[in-house]
């Protein structure tokens, strides 16, 4: 398992008062990640033009897509937050992608970069919840309302574990599709090397191709459910029980 | 020993509810379509969204048995 996806070098060995902050192969694609976003993004919008060019078509069809479906959950809020969900969208789909280019790094892959995702997810909807009702409503709406005294304390764990399940399946759910995908493409190639006949090493190349198509959807459907969730999750916590 | 036969059966159970659950999307999903072909578009990218989640259900326990496997 340890071979599919080989860890990440360290590049520029740096501590910061204890802190770890080397720079790896993977810090590498990230910034190469959010340079393509940036690029992306301002290419794309410096001359907004009536009849679109191909660039600005692109970003034309992700924002109104994102448009609709945030509306769906977060009604007259989705001006603040459709920069966020978006964001959350390209970022993902971009180290997707690149993850799977030979020699790339994939971040997705990285237990550590989908938690770091994640944690920022929960602790944003609880910020938005709390600045949206107040500290003391907020409280309040984790447990319905006319709820009896003698099960309350029983609502309340239940409702603060299923808020705590919330970061952990985004998390994981992430991680265990991309690398599930590296897993598969590894034991295809490594049948290759394993029977070492080369009238049967077409066979796994060809299943490589299809996983890989396949790999491309499942790239673009994670950073889907990833920020679709994220939106349903401060839509949850904004709006009032 | 004992840990690949638990990851075989870890990942086995978990194909076994991965399969049934996607197939009852799928099933759903086809039934609805041909009720009401106009609602098509909807229907298909929430059951794209439903398989996902069972997907990485099965995909929680493809960890699992790697996990009990690098052992």
């Amino acid at each position: 398992m340890t071979a599919a996806i080989e860890p990440a070098y360290v590049l520029w060995p740096l501590a910061f008062f204890g802190f770890d902050l080397s720079v790896t192969s993977a810090v590498i694609v990230l910034w190469l990640a959010v340079a393509i976003i940036f690029l992306f993004g301002y290419l794309a919008s410096r001359r907004p033009s009536l009849v679109p060019d191909e660039l600005q078509n692109l970003l034309e069809i992700v924002y109104e897509f994102w448009e609709s479906q945030v509306t769906e959950v977060l009604g007259k809020r989705t001006v603040v937050w459709l920069p966020f969900i978006i964001g959350l969208f390209l970022l993902i789909v971009v180290s997707n992608i690149l993850g799977m280019l030979p020699g790339l790094y994939p971040l997705t892959a990285n237990i550590n970069v989908t938690v770091a995702l994640a944690v920022i997810v929960f602790i944003t909807y609880h910020v938005a919840g709390v600045r949206e009702q107040g500290l003391v409503n907020y409280l309040k709406a984790l447990v319905p309302s006319g709820m009896p005294l003698a099960i309350l304390p029983l609502m309340l764990v239940i409702e603060l574990m299923s808020h705590l399940a919330r970061p952990f399946s985004l998390a994981i759910r992430l991680f265990a599709n991309i690398t599930a995908g590296h897993l598969i493409v590894f034991t295809l190639l490594s049948m290759i090397v394993v029977y070492k006949n080369i009238w049967l090493a077409g066979f796994p190349l060809l299943g490589r191709v299809a996983v890989g198509m396949f790999e491309v959807f499942v790239a673009f459907l994670q950073a889907y459910v990833f920020a679709y969730l994220a939106a349903l999750y401060i839509g949850l916590a904004v709006s009032e029980e | 020993m004992l840990a690949h036969l638990s990851a075989g059966i870890a990942i086995g159970l978990a194909g076994l509810g991965a399969t049934l659950g996607i197939a009852m999307i799928g099933s759903k999903s086809v039934e609805s379509m041909a009720r009401q072909p106009e609602a098509t578009p909807n229907i298909r990218i929430t059951m794209l969204i439903a398989v996902a989640f069972v997907e990485s259900i099965a995909l929680y326990a493809l960890v699992i048995a790697f996990m009990l496997l690098a052992k």
